[in-house]
């Protein structure tokens, strides 16, 4: 797994899962799944802007970049390569 | 009553007032628990990013009143303090076209409804209240004060019960707010009660649709039939694309004082009801929701929105652990179970 990968990880388990990885796997569907809700998300983002250098748009907020793992690493990576 | 839930007999934070039992806590060796140690970057930059925000909802306002059919906003209207005076920063200050929606869920307590028609009047804002009828209410607040049917994360921040309540209030403003071409929809979240972040932000329709379907599919499939008519159809998430509102809730981002809040709301004909507990100033309910959730979890399901207020310095520590761990009204508690048949 990416440093990436394991860091949004280690902030979804300590933060939601309370330490239990459980069943997490890197598709798993942070809302249809009941790891997060439409709040939880907004926290995520928070976390994500402040640790990855990123800003976030309303437009952005969908689940095809942010509801799991495996979806924020590949938007984290496009975000990060174009403002390269 | 006597919940074993009072702070001598509990560790709390010693800079918020999170209790040991909260979900993942730990405490540092000066007894900071480490949601305030995450929090501190934060909190430093707090006052810039509240003037960010302000001066952002000036320029999304300036761009948005006057040019919807007939509201420029909806708000969500429990008749409570906080959406009273979002209300009334929303019309002096602004000077929008609002509409006042209220669920009314059955528990709502008659000096909130006093209230409602009082600061509408005095504000010159329309209002309307929708009323489900008693055996759908009933039916869900039944299945959540006996059971949590809802994610670990959605109990963090609210009881089953009013989680069940509020998700109709979000999704019937939304609705509305398509069908009627509203710009905009506003709640009067407290600062404590949602991350600043989401304080203006446009809804997004794929996350929205997402975000209700998890929230639905909580639900039997009994209730589910009966709470959907107030939900957003699949269809307008689709055909309505283009008009999916901005969300604002200012207070988050604007002074907050309680007691000068209720001051002001005093000059307009609000008055607080004395029928509610701590945390309501609007639901009659609410005491025995908390109830059932200290019962379950061990912790108060307001106490993360009011740890993050005496975090963010908009209420005293002593205040909010009044706000707490004082205990339950037991004749509310035992006025909505005998109404509930539990």
């Amino acid at each position: 797994m990416s440093d990436m990968k394991e860091k949004i990880r280690s902030f979804i388990v300590e933060n939601f899962l309370f330490g239990d990885a459980g069943e997490l796997k890197e598709d798993t569907s942070f809302l249809n799944d009941g790891i997060i809700d439409s709040t939880g998300i907004l926290e995520l983002v928070d976390y994500i802007e402040e640790n990855f250098g990123i800003k976030v748009e309303d437009d952005e907020l969908v689940p095809e970049n942010l509801d799991s793992i495996k979806n924020l690493e590949a938007y984290i990576t496009r975000k990060t390569q174009s403002a390269a | 009553m006597n919940y074993n839930y009072k702070p001598k007999e509990l560790t709390l934070c010693t800079h918020c007032i999170l209790p040991e039992t909260f979900p993942g806590i730990s405490f540092d060796e000066q007894g900071v628990c480490k949601y305030c140690r995450q929090e501190e970057k934060k909190i430093i930059h707090l006052d810039e990013k509240k003037e960010e925000y302000r001066k952002k909802l000036d320029s999304l306002i300036d761009g948005t009143r006057n040019k919807a059919p007939v509201y420029d906003v909806i708000l969500a209207y429990s008749g409570g303090k906080d959406s009273s005076y979002t209300l009334k920063l929303l019309r002096e200050k602004y000077d929008l076209r609002i509409l006042a929606i209220t669920l009314d869920n059955h528990f709502v307590s008659p000096a909130a409804f006093k209230n409602i028609k009082n600061v509408t009047d005095h504000l010159g804002v329309d209002t309307y209240s929708v009323r489900p009828p008693w055996p759908v209410i009933s039916e869900m607040f039944t299945l959540t004060a006996k059971a949590d049917v809802f994610s670990k994360t959605t109990l963090l921040r609210a009881s089953s019960v009013c989680t069940a309540c509020i998700g109709i209030v979000k999704n019937l403003i939304l609705k509305t707010a398509l069908e009627m071409s509203v710009p905009l929809v506003a709640f009067g979240w407290s600062p404590g009660q949602a991350p600043i972040q989401s304080a203006i932000m446009k809804t997004n329709p794929g996350m929205a649709q997402q975000a209700q379907e998890a929230l639905l599919n909580s639900f039997p499939e009994s209730i589910r039939k009966k709470i959907i008519p107030y939900y957003v159809p699949k269809t307008y998430f689709e055909i309505y694309r283009e008009r999916f509102p901005q969300n604002i809730h200012p207070l988050a981002f604007f002074d907050y004082d309680e007691k000068n809040i209720i001051k002001e709301l005093g000059q307009i004909g609000w008055m607080e009801p004395k029928d509610t507990d701590t945390n309501s100033s609007n639901c009659l309910m609410n005491a025995f929701a908390n109830h059932c959730h200290i019962e379950r979890h061990g912790f108060h399901p307001y106490v993360w929105e009011i740890a993050n207020m005496v975090r963010q310095g908009v209420m005293e520590r002593e205040e909010g652990i009044h706000k707490i761990y004082s205990d339950q009204n037991i004749q509310m508690i035992n006025f909505a179970k005998e109404r509930l048949g539990i």
